[in-house]
């Protein structure tokens, strides 16, 4: 049986705070959103925080609007923020979207033998439905925690939540996953559709 | 001193450096390029009437999974050649360099060209070189201009009947899903790659197959998709065409990829895909021909043309015809 493993997404500061909206939806879930990922780790199961950085070359990368980059690498603005991190946690820097495009992911979680992963974090339309998708493409058992996931504007998370259970992966609340992951000490694939 | 391993503004000086790049680019398009660095090529009218045609190339990202600008740029012009049903014989290869290039890049893109020239049997005759310097272009971008000669009638949008079978070559929205999912490292680039390829070899063989008649009108289904060739071909027949959505060929990650950035596939571009109106009584025969050929291993037949409601466009789901609007402006831009 494979190991199970949290992705979060873009945690950090230039993007969680970026707008009052955004900031007052994450202060939301940000209580049980950290109790989750407290109780994996509990469970033992590695946490990889998908860090946002972009690259100066990057035309698509979103400006500020003095034209200046954010999620610059060793900025301030950039970092995992301290309340989501614990002992353990593994940060990955991407550079797109999905927190497998050309970056260390993939072969982290081959190497920790894990076949399961749960993906968290913000946007939901964004980033956890991209890396959700990479991940299901690249053969992983998906989950999404409904309740943590989060976006701008709820309408979007709602819409790719039912994307995501329509396509690739399993959606529940953070506390069905940690009932059913005690229950089974696993996460049985629940998506029929698989690629060949 | 400038660096030789990218590209600089003397690079399109006309002096030294130009001709270096010059016969960089001459050398590594070998036997494809039959120019002989006149101010024009001198060439031999062939017999009979001549197609012309002219494409720009601005593609972004440049360079992606299974291609790069220069084999779309050949690709482009071949195949819009090739849907009149003209033999592409001359291209003319245009091209203009942001400065900073890496030159190991600019040769990617001429050895794609060469390999693509070569794939669709044309010769590059002239070429022009502008650099530009940093941020006027985004890398790279080429013009291509193309002559072909008919030796069979050509292909019109007017020959178009009532009756007429609407055939698709292979699934749709693949090229487009690729660019956008490398524009933005969306997931889906490894699963879903580009459809570029140069189609007048699949159309040589079509017609070698089913003879002349059999296909009415030809149109390589580009910038606008499916739903642009459909509009273009309604207003100028005068007549409806109807599809079925059900029947559209769409392979299943691209539908993931347009359902998750919320655009409908018959609105995306490709770059090797054609949209055929076949004579009915020739359709079964049109279809196993195109299945046997490698560019055209799926090809479907999606909808016939009605003498109908005047010039528009529906589309038949779950039983119910509903009209597909025109677009009225480009939603994704720089896709060829």
């Amino acid at each position: 049986m494979g190991k199970i493993a949290v992705l979060t997404n873009d945690l950090q500061g230039d993007v969680v705070f970026l707008t009052p909206e955004r900031t007052a939806v994450m202060k939301e879930a940000q209580p049980h959103y950290t109790g989750f990922l407290d109780e994996m780790r509990k469970r033992g199961h590695t946490v990889y925080h998908l860090q946002l950085i972009n690259l100066p070359d990057d035309p698509n990368a979103n400006r500020r609007a003095d034209g200046t980059l954010p999620l610059q690498r060793g900025t301030e603005g950039a970092e995992i923020l301290p309340e989501f991190l614990g002992e353990g946690d593994v940060v990955v820097e991407k550079n797109k979207d999905s927190g497998f495009y050309e970056t260390e992911l993939h072969d982290l979680l081959q190497a920790a033998g894990v076949d399961t992963v749960l993906v968290t974090g913000l946007q939901t339309q964004i980033c956890v439905q991209t890396t959700a998708a990479d991940a299901f493409f690249r053969g992983y058992n998906v989950w999404v925690p409904s309740d943590c996931v989060v976006s701008d504007n709820p309408a979007d998370r709602d819409r790719s939540l039912t994307w995501l259970s329509g396509y690739c992966a399993t959606v529940a609340d953070s506390k069905e996953i940690l009932d059913v992951l005690d229950a089974q000490d696993a996460l049985p694939r629940r998506v029929a559709k698989t690629l060949p | 001193m400038a660096s030789l391993d990218e590209v600089v503004l003397d690079h399109g000086s006309g002096a030294k450096l130009s001709g270096d790049l010059i016969s960089l680019v001459v050398d590594t398009l070998g036997e494809v390029y039959t120019g002989e660095m006149e101010d024009s090529a001198v060439l031999s009218p062939p017999a009979g009437r001549i197609a012309m045609t002219t494409d720009s190339f601005v593609v972004d990202p440049p360079f992606f999974g299974n291609g790069n600008i220069g084999k779309i740029a050949v690709c482009g012009t071949v195949n819009d050649l090739a849907v009149v049903g003209a033999r592409p014989l001359y291209l003319t290869l245009g091209m203009i360099l942001e400065t900073g290039l890496p030159m190991a890049r600019l040769l990617e893109v001429v050895t794609a060209i060469r390999d693509t020239a070569l794939e669709a049997g044309v010769q590059i005759v002239c070429g022009d070189t502008k650099v530009v310097r940093k941020g006027e272009v985004d890398q790279i971008y080429l013009n291509t201009a193309g002559v072909g000669v008919f030796e069979r009638p050509p292909l019109r949008m007017r020959d178009v009947r009532a009756g007429d079978r609407v055939i698709l070559s292979g699934p749709i929205g693949n090229h487009t899903v690729h660019l956008l999912s490398i524009r933005e490292g969306l997931g889906f680039e490894q699963r879903v790659l580009s459809d570029c390829a140069p189609l007048n070899g699949l159309l040589d063989h079509l017609f070698d197959q089913v003879g002349e008649g059999a296909v009415r009108s030809v149109r390589d289904v580009t910038r606008g998709g499916l739903a642009a060739v459909l509009h273009e071909y309604a207003k100028a027949s005068g007549r409806t065409i109807r599809f079925d959505k059900e029947k559209l060929p769409i392979q299943f990650e691209t539908v993931m990829a347009t359902d998750m950035l919320g655009i409908n596939a018959i609105h995306a571009a490709n770059e090797g895909c054609l949209c055929l109106f076949v004579d009915p009584a020739a359709e079964d025969r049109v279809l196993a021909a195109l299945r046997a050929h490698k560019y055209a291993a799926e090809a479907v037949s999606i909808g016939e043309v009605t003498a109908g409601e005047g010039p528009v466009v529906l589309m038949r789901e779950d039983g119910r015809d509903s009209v597909v609007e025109e677009l009225q402006g480009a939603e994704l831009p720089r896709l060829c």
